[in-house]
């Protein structure tokens, strides 16, 4: 007996931790079917789906090389309501090529891009509008 | 006994409460609505569970660069392609999944080449190794019955394949099978490189040589992915190979000239001006050739 209740912490955080998880997973498929729609219109996908759990501030960074000659459609999206991901694309120097912040967090944004080009995208929650949640980013492609 | 009901009450009270989380979260779309900005910290769990780290990599479609190839004008050529009829010899998870990737790129090359034939012998290996890795969801019967009704439309062709090939992703993270993930990452970005290198031998189209150079980043992100899985034979060995080939990768030169990009509110578009170039050698190129040829081989046999 003693030593069943010496394993209780275990199968306790077994059972919440799976419940959590799942749950966690279940938002996410969410998210990632709506933001879908918005990589419909002549964009094929990466064949990837990124995530990541956000909570307050913190920030997730995608690193990617994006071709030169192609144009290229992120889509950003946590909640069931777009708007509440801010996201930034840099370059590897940390210039700033773009911030969705200035476009009223817009759900998702289109790159020409002219020469080969290795970024950073960085996304985190809009604070004002949700604390916590789900973040998934889509890229999708046409040449 | 009296300690054996204390510790029976405690285990029904936690999964009546664990239950009842799951009831109010779970299930419908209504009830996952993450905008809830009462849920402040209640998530912090979740992150530790779900395991992602600050930072993630991204491969690049395998059919970007295929896409290329057929743009500067090189003529399909069946020999660059794996054997779809050898999905039934790989014997270990890590070989089915790598081929995954493998067989997804060659999917993509035909497609775009319009081999209806050599679509659906690829299609058919993929769902195979899918069935017997668990992701036979994504790459189910409707999806080759799509594929069929859709044959003769590459672009819808190459989206059923790139939103299948997202589905079985998404299914992997969910149940934290972030390995295979990578290694079908891995295969197809291995396979994509092959087509590449081996058209830049015979055309030695600037492009095609250019694409190759471009790789540099791109496996030094691969190999970040793979590196979490090193522990395991048969990745060590993977990555060995990957990092012997990114020692080569290292004597490729990629400059970058930063420039303001023009953003076009209206259209949701910004262009990126910035300049990048490559310096790439003969013999860089022959070693990147043959590196890439020989990882290949020890996969696909």
């Amino acid at each position: 007996m003693k030593r069943l209740l010496k394993s209780l912490p275990v199968i306790i955080a077994i059972v919440v931790g799976g419940l959590f998880s799942n749950n966690a997973n279940a938002q996410c498929d969410t998210i990632a079917s709506l933001c879908g729609k918005h990589l419909q219109s002549g964009y094929i996908s990466d064949g990837q789906q990124y995530r990541a759990l956000l909570i307050n501030d913190e920030v997730s960074e995608f690193h990617t090389t994006f071709y030169g000659g192609s144009t290229y459609r992120i889509a950003a999206c946590s909640g069931l309501t777009d708007g509440n991901l801010v996201f930034s694309v840099y370059d590897n120097e940390r210039n700033l090529l773009f911030t969705n912040k200035d476009y009223s967090n817009s759900a998702y944004w289109d790159f020409k891009i002219t020469s080969t080009i290795n970024c950073i995208i960085e996304a985190h929650l809009d604070t004002e509008k949700v604390a916590s949640g789900c973040c998934v980013l889509l890229v999708g492609f046409k040449q | 006994m009296n300690i054996k009901n204390k510790f029976f009450k405690l285990f029904v009270s936690l999964v009546v409460i664990a239950g009842l989380t799951t009831a109010c979260n779970g299930g419908g779309e209504d009830n996952t609505d993450t905008t809830d900005t009462t849920a402040t910290n209640d998530n912090s769990n979740n992150n530790t569970l779900l395991a992602i780290d600050g930072q993630v990599f991204i491969i690049p479609s395998p059919v970007q660069t295929a896409l290329l190839i057929k743009s500067v004008g090189v003529e399909y050529n069946s020999a660059l392609l794996s054997n779809p009829k050898s999905a039934t010899n790989f014997s270990t998870n890590f070989k089915k999944s790598i081929n995954v990737g493998i067989y997804g790129a060659d999917l993509g090359y035909v497609t775009i080449y319009d081999q209806t034939q050599d679509a659906i012998s690829f299609l058919t290996a993929v769902k195979a190794l899918g069935d017997e890795l668990g992701v036979s969801s994504a790459f189910d019967k409707s999806l080759m019955e799509r594929f069929e009704k859709n044959l003769g439309k590459q672009d819808s062709l190459l989206s059923l394949v790139s939103d299948a090939y997202r589905s079985a992703d998404a299914y992997l993270k969910d149940s934290e099978r972030n390995d295979v993930g990578s290694l079908i990452l891995a295969g197809g970005w291995l396979e994509s490189v092959h087509f590449a290198t081996n058209v830049a031998k015979t055309s030695k189209n600037p492009e095609i040589i250019r694409r190759i150079g471009e790789q540099k980043s791109t496996l030094e992100n691969l190999i970040k992915l793979l590196t979490p899985h090193y522990s395991k034979p048969e990745y060590a060995e993977f990555i060995d190979g990957l990092m012997d080939l990114s020692n080569v990768f290292e004597g490729v030169e990629f400059s970058y000239t930063y420039e303001k990009p023009v953003t076009e509110a209206d259209k949701k578009l910004t262009t990126i001006t910035s300049k990048s170039e490559v310096k790439i050698s003969d013999e860089q190129l022959e070693q990147i050739t043959k590196k890439i040829g020989d990882l290949r081989n020890k996969l696909i046999n």
